[in-house]
């Protein structure tokens, strides 16, 4: 059961200030020094740059086209990555046959697959869903099998002795009992997928736009300000996709969280 | 339904391909609605004994088998005349308590409501009332075990095993346990295998008590308990009890003091 603690106000308090002084202390440095904002903006005109960006809808629709390519390569991910790990888990020939491929694949970065993706893709969608897909694939496939490898093999024999069968077995003991580890593999994929999408959007071509796009783009003339407020949309961006998935992963399996 | 073991023997193998033997030649006839106790000194091959009778693990050598009361075959196979309530419970933690109950008729393809009336029955039954909907952890070692013993009881098997159920429970909750499982054997008159290395609880609890010789895992003696049922555990203070716990409490003093004796030998070498 979630216990609320109770928490003391420095607790409460400080995390907010350490942000706020932060940011005071930035926009105090630059004011103070003269700092050229090519080379450092203050806080309050990131804010102002990034009001502009939300009134032109340069944000939303950058934002809304990397959040697709995030969402179908993690997708994609996700299907193939839980499939192979419970088949790697659950079958002793599956695991030979996937065991090179995967020794071989998983420690490779998957960011040098570029090259070679952009000359059988082109810088298209598919080229950025794809690379986010194979990177964020591994760590899910990897968690589930090791999920699928770690149940207590008390609960099976209990389930057994209650008179399940083997099938009801995996279906009713060992894929539950996966659950968390399949999680935390959604988890690290989710992060690799966001890495990657923006990695892709840098080098795809201009026509195309994203997140990663605007943020070379802008690198590229010098607009520093366009930059920070392209890093604090993706930050957000990133913080708001992993607490969904908190949330969402408490609400179907509470048992975990407990 | 009484089971029959011949000449019962399992040998495990250890890291490094040495052999140790946990049973051997176990030769007894649990009788039907008996309530026998397995006692012995840890690592005597008590738990491997209920085991290979639940068909969950098998036995290297000699029979199990079980017979109906008049001694003629019952053509049931091991494991589906049994049920096992073990010391860790087993529960599925990511399944309610109610849940966890009708597992077992669940996967037989019992309708819902009907196996969910069963079981708000037993859940009654073992003072669980009220916790259909908590899940495993939420519940304290005491009354974990009280859904695993609803759990098993759900099976209607005629025959329950129990591998120290209440091992890890603190004193208190577990005389209260003890009590409430005399309580449902009186009801129940399943034949219980009940293994424990506390000698009072063995006692306490059965009709009769084999008690075990440490590696290799012989039956040293069989005591029969002649004390009236139904039991409580006011039946500690009686003299009867005293005599048999220390008839009982001398046959397992060298075989604890052996194991002990081996286990610093293992550790040493």
């Amino acid at each position: 059961m979630t216990q609320a603690i109770a928490r003391s106000w420095p607790e409460r308090v400080l995390p907010a200030l350490s942000v706020i002084g932060f940011l005071v202390a930035w926009q105090l440095f630059v004011d103070i020094r003269q700092i050229p904002s090519i080379y450092l903006p203050s806080p309050i005109a990131i804010a102002k740059t990034l009001v502009t960006m939300t009134e032109d809808g340069t944000l939303v629709s950058n934002l809304s086209m990397t959040l697709l390519r995030i969402f179908a390569g993690f997708l994609i991910a996700a299907v193939g990555g839980i499939i192979v790990g419970l088949l790697m888990g659950m079958s002793r020939l599956f695991e030979r046959v996937a065991d090179p491929w995967i020794a071989a694949l998983y420690p490779l970065p998957k960011i040098s697959l570029i090259p070679l993706l952009v000359i059988w893709l082109g810088t298209g969608e598919s080229y950025k869903i794809i690379i986010s897909a194979i990177t964020a694939f591994f760590p899910i496939a990897m968690s589930t099998y090791a999920g699928v490898r770690q149940v207590d093999p008390g609960l099976i024999k209990a389930a057994r002795d209650l008179g399940a069968s083997r099938s009801q077995v995996q279906l009713h003991v060992v894929l539950p009992a996966s659950i968390p580890s399949i999680f935390s593999g959604l988890q690290l994929g989710m992060g690799v997928a966001i890495i990657l999408v923006v990695a892709a959007e840098m080098i795809g071509s201009s026509g195309q736009g994203g997140m990663g796009y605007l943020l070379i783009n802008a690198g590229q003339v010098l607009d520093t300000e366009s930059v920070f407020a392209s890093l604090v949309v993706l930050t957000l961006m990133g913080a708001c996709i992993i607490k969904c998935q908190q949330w969402l992963e408490r609400k179907l399996a509470p048992w975990a969280a407990i | 339904m009484n089971i029959y073991a011949q000449d019962v023997s399992k040998t495990y193998m250890a890291r490094g391909g040495s052999t140790f033997i946990a049973l051997e030649n176990f030769t007894h006839c649990f009788k039907s609605g008996q309530f026998t106790c397995i006692l012995g000194p840890s690592g005597c091959g008590k738990s491997t004994m209920a085991q290979i009778v639940g068909g969950i693990e098998p036995a290297d050598g000699g029979t199990v088998r079980i017979e109906s009361s008049d001694g003629t075959p019952s053509g049931m196979k091991l494991g589906s005349a049994s049920v096992m309530v073990w010391q860790n419970q087993n529960l599925f933690p990511w399944r309610t308590i109610l849940e966890n109950v009708t597992f077992g008729p669940e996967m037989a393809g019992m309708s819902r409501a009907e196996r969910e009336e069963k079981a708000s029955r037993l859940i009654n039954s073992v003072g669980l009332r009220g916790f259909e909907k908590h899940y495993p952890t939420q519940l304290s070692g005491g009354m974990r075990q009280r859904a695993a013993l609803a759990r098993a009881l759900m099976m209607d098997r005629p025959i329950l095993l129990m591998d120290e159920p209440f091992g890890a429970l603190d004193a208190q909750t577990k005389i209260v346990m003890q009590e409430e499982l005399l309580r449902i054997f009186e009801e129940t008159r399943k034949t219980v295998i009940f293994v424990t290395h506390s000698i009072d609880e063995a006692i306490l609890l059965g009709d009769e008590v084999i008690v075990m010789t440490a590696r290799p895992g012989r039956i040293k003696e069989v005591i029969p308990i002649d004390l009236p049922r139904p039991r409580s555990f006011d039946l500690v203070n009686t003299q009867e009890f005293g005599r048999l716990f220390d008839k009982a409490f001398h046959l397992i003093r060298d075989e604890v003091t052996k194991a002990m004796a081996e286990m610093n030998q293992v550790s040493h070498s």
